[in-house]
C-alpha cells in the first residue's frame, strides 16, 4: 500500500504540461489495424496503466514509442517539444526506457557490465575499464533501489525479478525519466511484486513517469494514477483511478455487449476420452479436466496463465509430477510418442518451430506423424504418401500447388491446416488446439472453425486455448478458465459468456 | 598464481575449489598418477618440455576462447599456422628482414581472419562452414607454395629465439604466458571484452547498447588469425623449418583445450585461464603416455576419453550446485 500513497500523492503535476504525449498515432500491419489514431498523456511522477485484453494494442503503442515500429500517422511530444523517434536510441537519448517482458541482459556479464554495458567509456583510464569504478557507480544505483545484489553477480545466475530490477537501474543509469513496464509482474512471485511497487513508489517520488502495462485489476487498483483502456486498437477512455469501477473497467476492457454473441448449436457429448485429475507439474497445480467425445472445451486465460502449459502436459510433452491421465478410461502412456499413437494430438502455439519442419514440404510434413501406422513393415512408399497427401489436401481444403509446396511458402491459415492434417492422418481422436486462429486470416478462420465442427462431428474431442473471447463462447461447449497455473472455474451453458469468463480472469 | 584471481572473475561458482572445472582436477590427477607410475615424469627436463608443448598450444587456444565466447569457432587456425610458417620461411629465404618477413605474416594473417570475419558476422554464416572452406584454402595454399616440403634453410635467428630464456624461463613460455597476461587484459579489463562476452550471451543486446556489434564480431576473428599468424614465427624457430602440414589437427586439440577448461559453446559462457588448464591437461595427458611408451594411437584415445570426462564432470557440478 505505500506505492498507492505514494504515487497517488501528486494531484497537483496533472495540472503541468505532460511529459511526453502521443498524439493520434496510428499504425497498421498487413491485415490489421493496430493502433488507431491513440493519444495518451504521461505526466512526470505519476504511474500510468495501461489496460486491456490480448490483441488490444498495447505492445504495438509501447514498440512504437520506443522507436521499435514507425508510426503511420501521429507524433510523439516531451516537454511540449515535438521528437523524432525514429530508432530505440533515440528513446533512449529522450530519456525513455522500456523493460520488455524478455530482457536484455548479458547472461555472462556480471550486473555492473550489464548497467553500464555500451557506456564503459565513463571508466575508462588509459584505454582500461576501471572496474572498481563501475561497481562503485552501479552500488550508488542499486543501493538508490533499495537493492542489495553483488555487483559481481552474473545476470545468468539472477532470478527472474532479480533481472527486472537490474533491468531499471540500467534505465536509471541512463537518466530515464519515462519508464514503460511491459507486465512486469507476469512471471514473478507476489513477494517479488510487492518489492516492484516498492521500487515504482520510490521512483515516482524521483518524479519518474511509469507506463505500466497490465490486464491485473488488482494492480491497476492499487498502483495506477491514471488508467487508460485500450480496445482494439483505440483508446476507450482515459481516467483517474477513482473516477471509475472495477466492473465499469471490465466492461470497457471487453466492450462488446454480451447480448450480441452468436448462439451456438447445443451438441451431444458421448463418452470421456480423456480424465485429469490433479495434475501438476513444474509450472501448473492441480488441474483437473474431462473431454468427452464430441465436444468442444476451452481453456481460457490470460497469455502466461498455465494454459498451454496444461496442454503441454495432458500431451506429455512436459512431466507431470503428480496427478493421474485417464484416457478412454484406462490410465495413459506416460511417454509422449505412446499417447501419440493413442491418440492425442497437439496443434501447438508456434506452428512454425513446433508444429512443422518450415523448409520441408506438405508431404513431408503432412505424413511425418502418421508414418508408423501407415508404412508398418517400415519400408516407405512415396507413392502411396503422395496419394495420402492429396487426400489430405482436399479434405481440408489446403490451398496449394502441390503436394511439394515448402510450407515455408503457405499462408498462416494453409500453415495451421498443415499441422491439423498431420494429425488427421494419424488417426487422431483428441485434439489439443493452442491458438489455433492465431495469425491466419478472417477467412481461414471461419474454415479452421468448419474443420472443428467436422472433428467434433466425427466423434473426436476438442481442446481449444484461444486469447479471443468471442471465439470462446462461440466455439466452445464449455471452457475452463485459468489463472496463476490453476483452474478457478468452469463455465457451460449459458454461463458461459465473455463477460463471466473475464470476471474469472481479473477476479482477485 | 593466476587462479584465485580467475576465481573471482565467476562470482557466481560461490566457493574456489567449486570453481575448480573438471579439467582441474583430472589435471592434479594425471599428475600425481604419472608421477607414481614414473619419477622421471616430474624432472626438470620433462616439465620444461610439457610447459614448451603447452605453450605451443596455448596460442591456438587462447585466441580460440575469445572465438568460441562469442558462440563460434575458427577450425581455419591449424591451417593458417602452417601457411603462415611457410609464407615467413620462404620471406626469409627470398631475402626479406625477419622483421619484413613476420609483417607480412600478419598481413595475410589477419586478412584471412577479416574473411572468416566478415563472412560470420556480416553475412551471418555459420562459422563452422566458413572456417572448414577457409582452412582448405589456406591449407591448399601452403601446400601449393612448398609443394608439400618443409622449407628450411633460412637465417637461424628465429630459432636463436626460440631457444632463448628470460631469465630461467624458455621464450615459448614467455610469450604464451605475455599472450594470456595481454588477453586476459583485453577480455576483463576493456570494453571490447566485454562486447565479445555479450556478443555470444545477447548480441541484439549489444546492439541495442549502441555497438557495431558486428564490428566487434569480425575483430574477434581478425584478432584471433593476427595471434595464430604470428605464432606461427615461434613455431618454425622450433626446428627451423617451415613445415606446411604442422597445424592439422591442432586446431580441434586447441577446441578440445577452450571446452575441456570450462568454456561453453552458448551464450558467451566461459573463462580464459579454461584454456590453460585444458591445454596443459591434454599436454600432460600427451606426455605422461609417452613416457609410459602408450602408442599414439592410443593417446588419441586417452585425449577423447579426458574431454568426454571433463564434460560430465563439469555436468555433474552444475546438477548438484542447484
Amino acid at each position: 500500500m505505500p506505492a498507492a500513497t505514494a504515487a497517488g500523492g501528486h494531484p497537483a503535476d496533472h495540472a503541468a504540461a505532460p511529459l511526453l504525449r502521443l498524439i493520434d498515432i496510428d499504425k497498421s500491419f498487413p491485415g490489421v489495424h493496430a493502433l488507431r489514431s491513440v493519444s495518451l498523456d504521461i505526466h512526470a511522477g505519476e504511474v500510468h496503466v495501461i489496460l486491456g485484453q490480448n490483441g488490444a494494442g498495447k505492445s504495438t503503442l509501447i514498440k512504437t514509442l520506443y522507436g521499435a515500429h514507425a508510426a503511420d500517422k501521429g507524433h510523439i511530444e516531451v516537454e511540449g517539444r515535438r521528437v523524432a523517434v525514429a530508432r530505440p536510441a533515440d528513446a533512449s537519448a529522450l530519456g525513455i526506457a522500456v523493460i520488455f517482458q524478455e530482457f536484455s541482459l548479458v547472461p555472462y556479464l556480471d550486473i555492473a557490465q550489464n548497467i553500464y554495458l555500451g557506456r564503459e567509456a565513463a571508466f575508462a583510464r588509459f584505454g582500461l575499464i576501471d572496474s572498481a569504478a563501475m561497481h562503485a557507480a552501479a552500488r550508488t544505483i542499486l543501493d538508490d533501489l533499495g537493492l542489495d545484489y553483488d555487483t559481481h553477480a552474473y545476470a545468468a545466475d539472477l532470478g527472474v525479478a532479480q533481472q527486472q530490477m537490474v533491468e531499471i537501474a540500467k534505465a536509471l543509469s541512463q537518466n530515464a525519466r519515462v519508464l514503460v513496464m511491459d507486465e512486469p509482474t507476469a512471471a514473478i512471485s507476489e513477494r517479488e511484486a510487492e518489492r516492484l511497487f516498492a521500487t515504482i513508489a520510490r521512483l515516482t517520488q524521483k518524479n519518474v513517469a511509469i507506463v505500466y502495462i497490465s490486464h491485473r485489476m488488482k494492480e491497476v487498483q492499487m498502483l495506477g494514477d491514471r488508467i487508460t483502456i485500450l480496445r482494439d486498437g483505440a483508446v476507450v477512455t482515459s481516467v483517474l483511478r477513482d473516477e471509475m469501477s472495477q466492473t465499469e473497467m471490465v466492461g470497457a476492457m471487453i466492450g462488446r455487449p454480451s447480448g450480441s454473441q452468436l448462439a451456438r448449436t447445443p451438441r451431444a457429448p458421448g463418452d470421456p476420452i480423456l480424465f485429469a485429475r490433479g495434475i501438476s507439474t513444474a509450472k501448473l497445480s492441480d488441474i483437473s479436466i474431462e473431454i468427452r467425445a464430441g465436444e468442444v472445451v476451452g481453456l481460457a486465460g490470460l497469455v502466461g496463465s498455465g494454459r498451454t502449459e496444461v496442454v503441454r502436459a495432458l500431451f506429455g510433452a512436459d512431466p507431470i509430477t503428480g496427478g493421474e491421465i485417464a484416457l478412454s478410461g484406462s490410465r495413459a502412456p506416460t511417454t509422449l510418442d505412446a499417447r501419440v499413437r493413442a491418440g492425442m494430438a497437439l496443434l501447438p502455439e508456434d506452428r512454425k518451430r513446433e508444429g512443422l519442419a518450415l523448409p520441408l514440404d506438405i508431404r513431408d510434413n503432412a505424413t511425418v506423424a502418421s508414418l508408423w501406422r501407415r508404412f508398418t513393415s517400415g519400408w516407405f512408399s512415396p507413392a502411396a504418401a503422395e496419394r495420402d497427401t492429396r487426400g489430405l489436401i482436399a479434405q481440408l481444403g489446403i490451398a496449394a500447388h502441390g503436394t511439394h509446396q515448402t510450407v515455408r511458402t503457405l499462408s498462416g491459415g494453409n500453415q495451421q491446416k498443415v499441422v491439423l492434417a498431420k494429425w488427421l492422418a494419424a488417426g487422431s481422436r483428441l485434439f489439443l488446439l493452442d491458438e489455433p486462429t492465431r495469425g491466419v486470416d478472417v477467412g481461414a478462420k471461419a474454415e479452421i472453425y468448419r474443420l472443428i465442427d467436422q472433428l467434433v462431428d466425427g466423434g473426436a474431442g476438442v481442446v481449444v486455448i484461444s486469447s479471443e473471447l468471442p471465439e470462446l463462447v462461440q466455439l466452445c461447449d464449455r471452457a475452463y478458465v485459468m489463472r496463476d497455473h490453476r483452474i478457478v472455474g468452469h463455465l457451460d451453458d449459458d454461463a458461459l459468456t465473455e463477460r463471466a469468463i473475464l470476471e474469472l480472469v481479473v477476479h482477485q | 598464481m593466476t587462479a584465485p584471481t580467475q576465481s573471482q572473475q565467476r562470482p557466481g561458482a560461490g566457493q574456489f575449489f567449486s570453481a575448480i572445472p573438471g579439467a582441474g582436477i583430472l589435471l592434479i590427477l594425471m599428475l600425481a598418477l604419472f608421477t607414481i607410475a614414473n619419477p622421471r615424469f616430474v624432472s626438470q627436463t620433462n616439465l620444461v618440455n610439457v610447459g614448451l608443448q603447452a605453450s605451443l598450444l596455448l596460442m591456438i587456444a587462447l585466441p580460440m576462447t575469445l572465438i568460441i565466447l562469442t558462440e563460434g569457432l575458427d577450425l581455419s587456425a591449424g591451417a593458417l599456422l602452417g601457411l603462415s610458417g611457410v609464407i615467413v620461411a620462404e620471406a626469409l629465404l627470398a631475402g626479406w628482414s625477419v622483421f619484413a618477413a613476420c609483417a607480412m605474416a600478419f598481413a595475410i594473417s589477419t586478412a584471412f581472419g577479416a574473411l572468416n570475419g566478415v563472412l560470420i558476422a556480416y553475412l551471418t554464416l555459420p562459422a563452422f562452414v566458413v572456417t572448414l572452406g577457409t582452412m582448405g584454402l589456406m591449407q591448399g595454399i601452403a601446400l601449393v607454395m612448398t609443394n608439400g616440403d618443409p622449407v628450411g634453410g633460412f637465417t637461424p635467428a628465429i630459432e636463436t629465439f626460440y631457444r632463448s630464456q628470460l631469465w630461467i624461463f624458455p621464450m615459448p613460455i614467455v610469450v604464451a604466458v605475455a599472450l594470456y597476461a595481454a588477453l586476459w587484459l583485453l577480455l576483463y579489463r576493456t570494453r571490447l571484452g566485454n562486447y565479445v562476452i555479450a556478443i555470444g550471451g545477447n548480441k541484439d543486446a549489444l546492439r541495442l547498447a549502441g555497438i557495431r556489434a558486428n564490428l566487434v564480431h569480425l575483430a574477434v576473428y581478425v584478432l584471433g588469425s593476427a595471434i595464430v599468424g604470428l605464432s606461427a614465427v615461434l613455431l618454425i624457430g622450433r626446428t627451423n623449418s617451415a613445415h606446411p602440414t604442422v597445424g592439422i589437427g591442432m586446431e580441434f586439440e586447441a577446441i578440445a583445450a577452450v571446452v575441456l577448461g570450462g568454456t561453453s559453446f552458448e551464450k558467451g559462457q566461459g573463462w580464459l585461464f579454461g584454456a590453460v588448464l585444458g591445454a596443459l591437461a591434454i599436454t600432460v595427458l600427451r606426455n605422461g603416455l609417452n613416457i609410459l611408451s602408450v602408442d599414439s594411437s592410443l593417446q588419441v584415445v586417452c585425449i577423447g576419453i579426458l574431454l568426454i570426462l571433463a564434460l560430465l564432470i563439469d555436468r555433474a557440478r552444475k546438477h548438484y550446485s542447484r
